[in-house]
């Protein structure tokens, strides 16, 4: 039996977490360049990379097994599904805010333009919306089932909330928060993204398959196939790639032809994904293996691995671009 | 919470979790057990490599199934004796090649292993100076798929459960290679 050793309580015990909590506010953030905010949900910390260097700048820990993550000028928002509860943080991680979310909160979304941040509640088929200066909750959204990824449109006028059990997705005027109406899609959507073009990507973890949604006229434009358990979607290069949690892959599709362009063998259970602002690179959370894996979206090769906490999630928008 | 109270949770559990088998809590869990061998890869694969043959395990009384060790193959296991609860899984990669697959289970009762959407990797690895390593991962949620789980079926119980059936498993593989 002492030959059995099990590993996954493992980072609990690193003394690198309390030096951390001690000296990670002072942690110097580069002058500029692309840093990465990764929730680690099962060590219950944020990994802060620098994503030219290749290193953890920071891990800063955050109890309460953090998904949800969304960057900001100037930090990032973190949802803590376990305390029921969302962080504002400011570049470096220092904590600058936080609002109570009974409920089950996964999910979020950012609107800069207006000032509102949105988390799904998995359990109760609605929407919070925050103020994000205030963080103070001003209302809620009825959506379908399992609320779970949500997606602000690069023009600021929809929001698009994946509602898994109800195998739709809800779209959202942001100006008015009116209900715009429901698209069916595949099996239990979870994770989903705006192209730069404002078509909607929707992973589809029940049946394997994106579906691409015309969000204004809200149908259904194409169904493509993927890899086994599609979670999340990002968009680089004229290219959209979506993680595969149980294929450990990424598939990539062209977004003038929705022809699929091949998978790219990545680190395991790939969940969140996101692209730099020059769309050079891609970056996906791998929660099994506690990293995180460099997708250049050129050559569609990975150049490099980046060690996490434990479990990354990385469920949102995570990379923000920092300084000039 | 007293005995009738406890009774009366765990059957509404157990009366819900069918319907919303695909739900479940907001944090995946992992457990990671290896074990080092005697033996060396090939002749452990030879054993634990059958999809369709779990007997090595010793909590396991038979294994039945369909299409051999091809994607999508299913096998039901019986567990402790002919009338004994099951677990239904199904295949989703194998590479003899690397000596390891990847399997979920479709079907289980949380009174039985209190977890839903379980997946898992049995992976052989050459060890560093002769042997073996058998690595068992499994990813999973706790058996309660909503807010505020009673004991049984929160996170923890759920690691321990799962931790239980590798070390169990992975025990019995070093009593029959032994250690090296």
């Amino acid at each position: 039996m002492r030959r059995v050793c099990p590993h996954w309580s493992t980072a609990l015990a690193r003394p690198d977490i309390l030096a951390l909590a001690l000296g990670w506010a002072f942690a110097a953030l580069p002058a500029a360049g692309d840093i990465a905010y990764v929730t680690n949900q099962n060590g219950g910390s944020v990994s802060i990379l620098d994503l030219a260097a290749g290193t953890e700048l920071a891990q800063v820990p955050l109890p309460g097994q953090p998904a949800g993550i969304a960057v900001a000028a100037g930090g990032f928002f973190a949802v803590l599904p376990d305390t029921k509860s969302l962080r504002r943080f400011d570049a470096a991680g220092n904590e600058t805010g936080q609002v109570a979310l009974d409920g089950g909160p996964i999910g979020i979304a950012h609107d800069p333009l207006r000032g509102r941040v949105f988390v799904s509640d998995w359990y109760n088929a609605r929407l919070w919306v925050v103020d994000s200066a205030a963080m103070s909750l001003t209302g809620t959204l009825e959506t379908g089932t399992a609320p779970a990824g949500l997606a602000v449109s690069p023009d600021g006028r929809w929001l698009a909330s994946a509602d898994k059990e109800a195998g739709q997705v809800s779209i959202f005027d942001l100006e008015s928060l009116a209900l715009a109406g429901t698209v069916p899609v595949g099996i239990r959507p979870f994770g989903l993204g705006f192209a730069p073009d404002g078509r909607l990507f929707v992973g589809n973890v029940g049946s394997n398959d994106v579906s691409v949604v015309d969000v204004a006229e809200r149908h259904v434009l194409a169904t493509l196939p993927v890899g086994d358990q599609p979670y999340g979607v990002a968009f680089a290069r004229g290219r959209a790639f979506v993680t595969n949690q149980h294929a450990d892959t990424v598939s990539v599709i062209d977004l003038g032809t929705l022809a699929p362009l091949g998978e790219i063998a990545v680190g395991e259970y790939p969940e969140g994904i996101d692209a730099t602002a020059d769309g050079a690179t891609v970056v996906v959370a791998n929660w099994f293996s506690n990293s995180v894996s460099l997708i250049d979206a050129e050559t569609l090769t990975v150049t490099a691995e980046i060690a996490t906490g434990d479990g990354p999630r990385a469920f949102g928008r995570f990379i923000a671009e920092r300084g000039d | 919470m007293n005995l009738q109270g406890s009774l009366a949770a765990l059957t509404a559990v157990a009366v819900m979790v069918p319907a919303l088998a695909l739900a479940h809590g907001p944090t995946r869990q992992k457990v990671d057990v290896t074990a080092e061998l005697a033996a060396e890869p090939a002749e452990v694969w030879a054993v634990v490599g059958d999809f369709q043959d779990m007997g090595w395990h010793p909590a396991v009384h038979a294994t039945t199934g369909e299409g051999g060790n091809t994607l999508d193959a299913t096998r039901l296991l019986t567990l402790g004796a002919a009338d004994g609860p099951t677990i239904a899984e199904e295949l989703y990669k194998y590479d003899a090649g690397k000596m390891t697959y990847s399997y979920r289970i479709t079907e289980v009762a949380v009174e039985v292993l209190p977890v839903t959407n379980y997946s898992a990797h049995l992976t052989v690895k050459p060890r560093a100076g002769g042997g073996s390593v058998v690595e068992w991962r499994g990813a999973f949620y706790r058996g309660y798929p909503n807010n505020d789980p009673p004991p049984e079926l929160n996170d923890e119980a759920a690691i321990k459960a799962v931790t239980a059936v590798y070390e169990a498993g992975l025990s019995a593989l070093v009593d029959r290679f032994g250690a090296p």
